[in-house]
């Protein structure tokens, strides 16, 4: 009898068992929460931390990337910024990114739609075009190598659930530490709870810290594409139409990638049309006047597409005639003849920027924190950034004794990020509006204000400075 | 008048240090005023944006006072590799000289973390620096001593709230002279000030020193801008310190400190730092401790 009593109440201890304990729960497996658990363990201050990683989604391409690279280049890539890459040398990453795939550029030019305005910039090593996913492999592959240097006999105390979801978060009612629950049943208990979940973050919703923001009423549509032949130079080109910018950006050998910023009605008639009407209109995006494109764009809402590539080659070679072909080397970017298979697709533009990035054992890194119009390609780099200031704040905050859920660690890190972030956000803000306006006298002003800082050199250094974060 | 409490006439300063040698033990115990002064802080005492705020902003800076004193005392054995003779350090090109001290750090964790130091804090009030030595991964564990009931209440429901410092820390209610064991790292943090007979305490929080450890004090220069900053502006003023906090004739010159610790055969003042509040910034380093707040680190040699 008592024996049965005995294993009735056994089993019932097993069912309340208490949540796992960890120093610091990151909940997404992107650039940042990727970068964050990377240096984290990197750190000789940080590295006894126990972590836990949790991604929505499955990592597989991700943990299988190094090994086994795949032939085409995916459609998710971002510009890195030299602080970006030395941030990800000093953490160990970097020597596992699959240089063979990536690709610096130190030219960039900016033209608009509605003027022979241009502004463009040299400079060695503006920023480094890098497919997200081999950003995330490299560290993934840093966090194996460190792995497997720990000592025997000791955890290395860094744990990675993918597919595994955040169903909610609560509250530790004794101490108020955050207790995370999750789509495979279990629930950990965190010291410090990183969002590092990306514009939806349930992490901030949690803290409720607000967000504030707005969508821009643009969707960017990206597109990795085959270029006639390798360019000489590697630059990045970006023309601002009244609709948005559209930015090619150079990719190893003849592979470019590309972001269309456009309203969300001619992003989905883009990621839709055919693969050869698309790369004509790309093409006349760099080269024609806005009331051309106008006029396509008319074409593609009333799906009357006939015979419109072989009208957009006759205008593009009626436009071109003027130029020498040095000239035409010059001011406009190789021609796009092919876009790859199935690597089309949209997302919604948005400006968000949360109120702060701390709570009481809450810290928002990445997207989580803010999102940002692509036009400066700063979003990934301001989520390094942040990495980075957490990483050191955090550092302080053992070397202090403190508990790193607590404000007084964590203040710092987003005093670090918040105004330089705001500002970045500001000012790529006021840059799309500017170039979403088609007011004579502001073409004119604006043309005359690109040319003029075409002129200053020092101006120019300056700016360069900003966009490659020194 | 701005000044609320009478400055007390009598005897202060190295006079009280002098004093106290004839005076009975169960007078390092702390005035009643200021005990009852504390009990009222306990509530908000861990609410790092309330009245206490300040002082949890200081706890950084002795945080980084006492980790800079520690770690410097671990030597690097010139037989190997990482020792580099410190003048030396500076003329290297930067990358080699960050991976020396790199490694160099690295080396000074091990040998810490082998220490498993044991650690005292007098007049541990909330416990804020308590908690900070015993989230140190070379401290073993941390006895805390003060005299405030109420203060000692907030401290050991507090330190429940964190595995590592429920499991580090005791927290014991009882004067320094009752405390019967010794340690290798003994705090007295913003103490002296607040004490009748200073030299009395001294005498037993040195004796609590384990030979080759250390003693790690703060207080306050009994001078004009030691009144102007931590009475008059602090409390009255702007009120970031609660009224009744300090008295001033309760303070302690650095030079006094120092001459009469240097008195004591076996002991051996490493360090005196000055530190200031910066509004918007914290508390810094500042001087050498002669005037304002100041540090202190004493070691046994003995």
């Amino acid at each position: 009898m008592s024996m049965i009593f005995r294993r009735a109440l056994a089993s019932v201890s097993t069912k309340s068992v208490e949540p796992k304990v960890v120093d610091v729960l990151i909940v997404g497996g992107g650039p940042a929460g990727l970068t964050l658990s990377a240096a984290l363990k990197n750190s000789r201050i940080t590295r006894d931390l126990n972590i836990q990683l949790v991604e929505g989604f499955k990592l597989d391409g991700v943990k299988s990337f190094y090994e086994e690279t795949p032939e085409l280049l995916t459609n998710r890539v971002s510009s890195l910024t030299p602080q970006s890459v030395e941030f990800l040398q000093r953490i160990g990453a970097w020597k596992f990114i699959r240089q063979e795939r990536v690709q610096p550029y130190d030219g960039m030019v900016v033209t608009e739609g509605l003027s022979d305005a241009r502004l463009s910039f040299d400079h060695p090593e503006i920023a480094t075009m890098c497919e997200n996913v081999n950003l995330q492999s490299s560290l993934y592959q840093r966090i194996k190598e460190l792995e497997s240097q720990t000592a025997e006999g000791e955890a290395f105390g860094l744990d990675i659930k993918d597919d595994t979801k955040v169903t909610s978060i609560t509250k530790d009612e004794s101490n108020d530490w955050p207790i995370v629950h999750l789509s495979n049943g279990e629930s950990i208990k965190t010291r410090l709870l990183v969002g590092a979940d990306g514009f939806n973050s349930p992490v901030r919703k949690f803290s409720g810290i607000e967000s504030r923001g707005w969508f821009y009423n643009r969707f960017g549509t990206v597109a990795t594409v085959k270029l006639e032949y390798a360019p000489f130079v590697s630059c990045a080109w970006q023309r601002f139409l009244p609709t948005g910018p559209i930015a090619l950006l150079p990719m190893p050998d003849d592979n470019a990638t590309m972001v269309w910023s456009t309203t969300p009605e001619l992003s989905e008639l883009l990621t839709k049309v055919e693969p050869e009407l698309f790369v004509s209109l790309a093409n006349a995006a760099f080269l024609l006047n806005n009331v051309d494109m106008e006029y396509y764009y008319q074409c593609l809402r009333k799906d009357e597409t006939e015979g419109l590539v072989d009208d957009i080659q006759w205008r593009i070679d009626h436009m071109t005639q003027k130029f020498t072909e040095e000239e035409l080397d010059e001011k406009f970017p190789v021609k796009i003849i092919s876009v790859q298979d199935k690597s089309r697709a949209r997302f919604p533009l948005r400006l968000s920027h949360a109120d702060t990035y701390v709570a009481d054992r809450i810290a928002l890194v990445g997207d989580a924190a803010h999102t940002t119009h692509p036009l400066a390609g700063q979003g990934l780099n301001m989520g390094q950034g942040d990495v980075q200031a957490l990483v050191n704040a955090l550092e302080q905050g053992i070397t202090r004794g403190l508990d790193i859920g607590n404000l007084l660690v964590l203040e710092p890190f987003w005093a670090d990020r918040y105004p330089e972030n705001n500002l970045l956000l500001g000012v790529v803000d006021k840059l799309h509006k500017l170039y979403a306006c088609t007011s004579e006298p502001i073409v004119a002003l604006r043309s005359f204000g690109l040319n003029a800082v075409n002129q200053l050199t020092l101006l120019k250094d300056f700016m360069i400075g900003h966009v490659s974060g020194k | 008048m701005i000044i609320t409490r009478p400055i007390r006439v009598g005897c202060s300063g190295i006079a009280r240090l002098v004093s106290a040698k004839r005076l009975h033990s169960h007078l390092t115990s702390s005035s009643s005023d200021e005990l009852s002064h504390f009990n009222e802080l306990a509530k908000t005492w861990w609410d790092v944006s309330g009245p206490q705020r300040i002082l949890h902003k200081m706890n950084l800076l002795r945080m980084d006072f006492i980790q800079e004193m520690l770690r410097s005392y671990v030597p690097i054995p010139p037989e190997t590799d990482i020792y580099v003779p410190g003048y030396s350090l500076d003329l290297l090109p930067s990358e080699i000289s960050q991976q020396i001290v790199h490694e160099q750090e690295t080396y000074r964790d091990e040998q810490l973390k082998q220490a498993n130091l044991r650690a005292l804090d007098i007049g541990c009030g909330g416990g804020i620096l308590t908690e900070s030595l015993a989230r140190l991964n070379y401290i073993k564990s941390v006895v805390g001593v003060d005299l405030s009931p109420g203060v000692l209440e907030a401290a050991s429901f507090h330190k429940l709230l964190d595995p590592i410092t429920e499991r580090k820390i005791t927290y014991e209610l009882k004067p320094v002279d009752q405390v019967q064991e010794k340690y290798d790292v003994v705090t007295m943090m913003e103490m002296l000030e607040h004490v009748d007979y200073p030299a009395e305490v001294l005498i037993q929080a040195l004796d609590k020193v384990e030979v080759g450890g250390w003693l790690f004090l703060s207080t306050i220069n009994r001078d004009l801008i030691s009144y102007f900053t931590t009475i008059l502006v602090a409390e009255h003023l702007i009120g970031i310190v609660p009224k009744g906090t300090h008295s001033f004739d309760k303070y302690i010159n650095s030079k006094e400190l120092v001459d009469w610790i240097g008195k004591r055969p076996g002991f051996e003042v490493v360090s005196v730092r000055g530190c200031m509040y910066v509004p918007f910034k914290g508390w810094v380093f500042c001087g050498d401790g002669t005037t304002g707040n100041y540090l202190a680190a004493v070691r046994r040699l003995s």
